[in-house]
């Protein structure tokens, strides 16, 4: 199963209900909701779309699709924010 | 060579500089009775340096024991924590903006407050900054915002903390000079301009607020703990004070929306 894990430098901030993510090394931002800033936090350690969908179980009492999950790891990979823990 | 002491924000500024010029200085930089607190900043200012002003590309360089800032009509040698320096300049427009960069830099890393790009008006004894790209009217709602006293036309000082977020004078100015001391004024709000026929003022959601202002902070370093300080600056910059969107046309009828 491949694991995901946050990449260095990185200054989260979260501000009412959004957590901005800035890029200390590239100089970009990334803005996540509620649910994406959860799951950043959790890529603080390495994580797989099945770990991820458990967590979100226990946090929220939610059944998030895979699918979701998967496509969301994909997007926080093309923005430089995380990469795959070997 | 003559020392005296000024003052910038709440900060106690001891310059230095060849007499022959330190009137010069003074215009820009008051001179103060000696005060009971601590020199905060040791500036020692040397004319004679580099060529006119090219543009605004300021490289740094640090290590250990100094940082450095050059631009083509300027020269900083820092300690790290920005106390000591001796800036080297071409004209007084150099000594403007380095001692700028020299300020903002101090206050960034001590976490005392952001240098923000932007005019400051006093109304019923609180302040209003208005913001905006270059050209989006800084200067023009200064300038519409008469006989209101100015805290800033270019470059606002704001004090952060938990407990209250204060706008001192600034002596960095534009094309409005100081008509006089101002006291230090608590921030009611800040207005992030764009120019419009209709005029409107509209709350931001203070995530859309922060990211706006980040790029209307005067910051010259790069290095990832001060970006950090930044964002943590910000933050509470947005979480204390509303920050709206003012569409407004160049007359004074914005100020009906504001107060």
């Amino acid at each position: 199963m491949v694991q995901f894990i946050q990449k260095n430098s990185f200054e989260a901030t979260q501000i009412e209900d959004e957590w901005i993510i800035l890029d200390t090394d590239q100089y970009t931002v990334t803005r996540l909701n509620e649910l994406g800033g959860f799951c950043w936090l959790k890529l603080g350690e390495a994580q797989t779309v099945d770990s991820l969908q458990t967590a979100i179980d226990q946090e929220y009492g939610a059944d998030c699709e895979k699918d979701s999950i998967d496509r969301f790891l994909t997007d926080l990979k093309k923005c430089g924010l995380i990469r795959h823990a070997i | 060579m003559i020392k005296y002491l000024s003052m910038i924000g709440e900060h106690t500024i001891q310059i230095t500089v060849q007499s022959a010029i330190c009137l010069k200085i003074q215009n820009l930089f008051n001179s103060i009775n000696s005060t009971n607190q601590l020199t905060s900043i040791n500036v020692k200012i040397k004319f004679g340096y580099g060529e006119s002003f090219t543009d605004y590309q300021v490289s740094i360089k640090k290590d250990a024991n100094k940082i450095s800032f050059q631009r083509s009509d300027y020269l900083i040698e820092s300690t790290p924590d920005y106390t000591s320096a001796t800036i080297h300049v071409h004209d007084e427009l150099a000594l403007k903006h380095a001692l700028m960069n020299l300020y903002s830099s101090y206050i960034v890393y001590h976490n005392w407050g952001l240098l923000i790009h932007s005019s400051c008006a006093i109304e019923n004894g609180k302040a209003h900054i208005f913001a905006g790209h270059s050209g989006a009217g800084k200067s023009t709602a200064a300038r519409l915002s008469e006989p209101r006293a100015l805290l800033s036309d270019e470059a606002t000082i704001v004090k952060i903390s938990e407990n209250s977020i204060t706008v001192f004078d600034s002596p960095f100015r534009s094309e409005l000079p100081s008509t006089g001391y101002q006291q230090p004024t608590p921030l009611a709000g800040i207005q992030l301009l764009q120019q419009s026929e209709k005029i409107r003022l509209e709350k931001m959601r203070k995530p859309d607020a922060l990211l706006s202002l980040m790029d209307k902070v005067f910051y010259w370093s790069h290095d990832p703990v001060e970006t950090q300080r930044i964002m943590g600056l910000l933050r509470t910059l947005v979480e204390k004070v509303p920050v709206y969107e003012l569409y407004f046309r160049k007359d004074p009828t914005f100020w009906e929306l504001i107060s």
